[in-house]
């Protein structure tokens, strides 16, 4: 294939459909991950929670016609969703609960949520399918995709606004998008946003101010537990109805890597996610150019890097520049004649 | 008191073990129709049977070699994760040195050729070199420009496996193999054998002389020190003298050495080729080792061969009951959460006082 054939299909519509497909189950662990970052208790069990809401998903909505035999046949995506989120918050309060009460490093609870995530997902799995690498022979749900009407008969827009078949986006890419924007409100125009910033950057001053430190730190990880959970929900039920073991394939760790490249607020981690999603998308169709997919993939992760390093030399020269002109300042003041006392 | 305090931290790791492998007994026992069997063949898989039935006669000593083969490689991992996480630097990047590590030791067995013992010690330095050289970059960013390595590592790990994959499908991928790997390695640059019967090889000594080089530098060297107070606190080790971007960058270095080496044993000994997927996480049950080690390369010993045995013992029971062998896993887990509980003791305890209470006060009022 040749360079213009390749530069055509990047700068098109499918491209960008592709690129919010791909994004999706990175948007929204970013958000959990962001909220709990921002919190003060990093979380790096999102792929973990990713990991177990996916699978329990998956097993609920295909075992939903025996468990609930009432249940009309369109509910049991939404049952497996439900019980996917809950999984996912019960992971979140866990690790608060291991991490406030017990005093457990953060870090290690993480580390021992994912591993106790990819065990458990393949213990369960063989348990329920016999199966040990995937679900296929279980009929489960998948959640459900909006179509916009009309637009599928104009060129570009209908690609852009209904993804590459015309079927539209799913619906966890319309709550991806919606989240970065209740996100971006909830941390920056309310009291609890507020409070939530205030716990991270300044512990011990939000918690003379009457903050319930702790409380905003278990709400904080329940709801990136929330998040994470939407993210592997979309992986095992959004376009494909199966899980398969370790399938979130590290994403859960790309989100952190997003929620730091874009300097943690919503918008730049939306745009960071995007980035990572176009690379990978960019890796598959730069593959026919004899380009290997491995060094775009390559390409987010040294960005995010590159972005971190750049980060903290400003950073650094700030602070530098601050420090100088408190110096000047104060050397300013002592020429000066001292008050009479 | 100080030596009861001594004592009293080897009794609660012991405890937290028993107790996560009861619950793993537990959960065995809920899903498997064989769980007495099952959880027999975890425990006990591992250990060679010694027959007196044609004379002396030890057999299934694979299974053995294969407990030492696994904690083999988890001690090296272990000992890499000690040194890091002694100075409280939370470098994961243990998985991609190790990839690196293995794939160095591939280019130099199948691209150059030598003699025996000078291939196969070239190939062991270039792990070890390409690992301090990775590790050595993320300590750098931290050290001087104030990255935090756990973003950076974990994006190296990422950088690392493309690599790793890059170079084994464009450049050493042996098109003569039905799967997606490499020739094997030439015997000049493979890691000799020492048991016969298992892959038990030259590794095994060279981690035991890494248990000692690593327990050396962590108590007699004066950079062993440096570690630790930077580990306890970094201003008062600033305040103190030491120069902590060195050690900084210094520990993740030294860490991504060993971290090589545990990739160069996956590769010229265990395998004797490279493939994708060479490592499932192992990088990260290196953390658990440390972990259970307290990050005290005696200990590390211990708990690798402890965590190879459970590793072994969960494939054997795999292969003889229904029960998978995930579920080593999820005792994995619990220990993780359970040593890490600095409060957990006490928290029983005070609840275990509310349950007291609450039932004296029914008594009263009752």
């Amino acid at each position: 294939m040749s360079l213009e054939v390749v530069l055509q299909s990047i700068f098109s519509a499918a491209f960008i459909a592709t690129v919010i497909r791909v994004a999706t189950p990175l948007i929204l662990p970013a958000m959990g991950g962001l909220l709990s970052e921002l919190g003060g208790v990093i979380n790096i069990a999102l792929e973990g929670i990713m990991l177990a809401a996916a699978f329990t998903g998956v097993i609920v909505s295909g075992f939903a016609p025996q468990w609930f035999p009432g249940a009309p046949a369109w509910s049991y995506a939404w049952l497996g969703a439900l019980a996917g989120v809950l999984v996912g918050m019960a992971m979140g309060w866990l690790i608060a609960f291991f991490h406030l009460e017990l005093k457990t490093d953060i870090i290690l609870t993480g580390l021992a949520m994912n591993i106790l995530a990819s065990g458990a997902t393949v213990f369960l799995m063989f348990s329920f399918t016999g199966d040990k690498g995937s679900t296929s022979t279980l009929a489960s749900a998948r959640l459900p995709s909006l179509q916009i009407p009309f637009v599928n008969n104009i060129p570009v827009l209908g690609t852009l606004l209904n993804g590459e078949n015309g079927t539209g986006y799913n619906v966890m890419s319309y709550l991806a998008f919606v989240l970065v924007a209740v996100i971006g409100v909830f941390l920056y125009r309310m009291p609890a946003g507020a409070h939530l910033r205030a716990t991270g950057e300044m512990p011990d001053a939000a918690q003379s101010v009457g903050i319930d430190i702790r409380r905003v730190r278990y709400q904080a990880l329940v709801a990136s537990g929330f998040c994470a959970a939407l993210g592997g929900l979309y992986l095992s039920m959004g376009y494909l109805s199966i899980f398969q073991a370790n399938m979130t394939a590290g994403r859960g760790f790309i989100a952190l890597a997003v929620i730091y490249l874009g300097n943690r607020n919503p918008v730049g981690a939306l745009i960071a996610a995007l980035i990572f999603g176009a690379a990978s998308a960019l890796g598959t169709r730069l593959g026919t150019m004899a380009i290997p997919p491995q060094i775009v993939e390559m390409i987010p992760p040294a960005v995010t890097i590159a972005a971190l390093i750049i980060y903290n030399i400003r950073r650094r020269a700030r602070i530098n520049a601050a420090a100088r002109r408190f110096q000047e300042q104060v050397e300013a003041g002592a020429t000066a004649p001292a008050s009479s006392s | 008191m100080r030596g009861m305090a001594r004592f009293i931290e080897p009794v609660r790791i012991i405890a937290v073990v028993l107790i996560a492998l009861a619950i793993g007994f537990v959960i065995t026992a809920l899903v498997s129709k064989e769980p007495v069997q099952a959880y027999t063949a975890l425990l006990t898989g591992p250990l060679p049977r010694i027959s007196f039935e044609n004379g002396f006669e030890i057999k299934n000593i694979n299974r053995f070699g294969n407990w030492l083969e696994e904690s083999t490689t988890l001690i090296l991992l272990g000992l890499a994760v000690s040194i890091v996480f002694r100075a409280r630097q939370f470098s994961l990047g243990a998985e991609g040195q190790m990839l690196l590590g293995a794939l160095m030791t591939a280019i130099i067995a199948l691209k150059l050729s030598l003699p025996f013992p000078a291939h196969m010690l070239l190939a062991l330095a270039t792990a070890m070199m390409i690992g301090f050289l990775w590790g050595l970059v993320p300590g750098l960013l931290k050290a001087y420009l104030s990255v935090d390595e756990i973003v950076s590592t974990l994006m190296l790990n990422v950088i690392a496996l493309q690599l790793f994959d890059l170079l084994l499908f464009n450049w050493l991928r042996d098109p003569a193999a039905g799967f997606v790997g490499t020739a094997p390695f030439p015997t000049s640059a493979v890691l000799p054998l020492l048991i016969p019967g298992t892959r038990v090889s030259l590794m095994t000594v060279l981690m035991l002389i890494a248990v000692v080089v690593v327990w050396f530098l962590m108590a007699r060297t004066p950079f062993g020190f440096e570690l630790k107070m930077l580990g306890a606190n970094r201003k008062f080790a600033e305040y103190g003298g030491i120069n902590t971007k060195r050690v900084i960058a210094l520990s993740m270095a030294a860490s991504g050495i060993l971290a090589g080496l545990a990739g160069a044993h996956l590769s010229m000994g265990l395998l004797k080729r490279l493939t994708i997927n060479l490592s499932p996480g192992l990088g990260f049950e290196g953390i658990v080792v440390a972990l259970l080690a307290r990050n005290d390369p005696r200990w590390v010993l211990l708990a690798g061969l402890f965590y190879g045995y459970l590793r072994t013992g969960a494939q054997i029971m795999e292969r003889s009951s229904d029960v998978t062998r995930e579920v080593v896993l999820i005792i994995q887990a619990i220990i993780i959460l359970l040593i890490t509980a600095e409060r957990l003791f006490p928290f029983v305890q005070e609840w275990v006082q509310a349950l007291r209470g609450r039932r004296e006060m029914a008594v009263e009022g009752g």
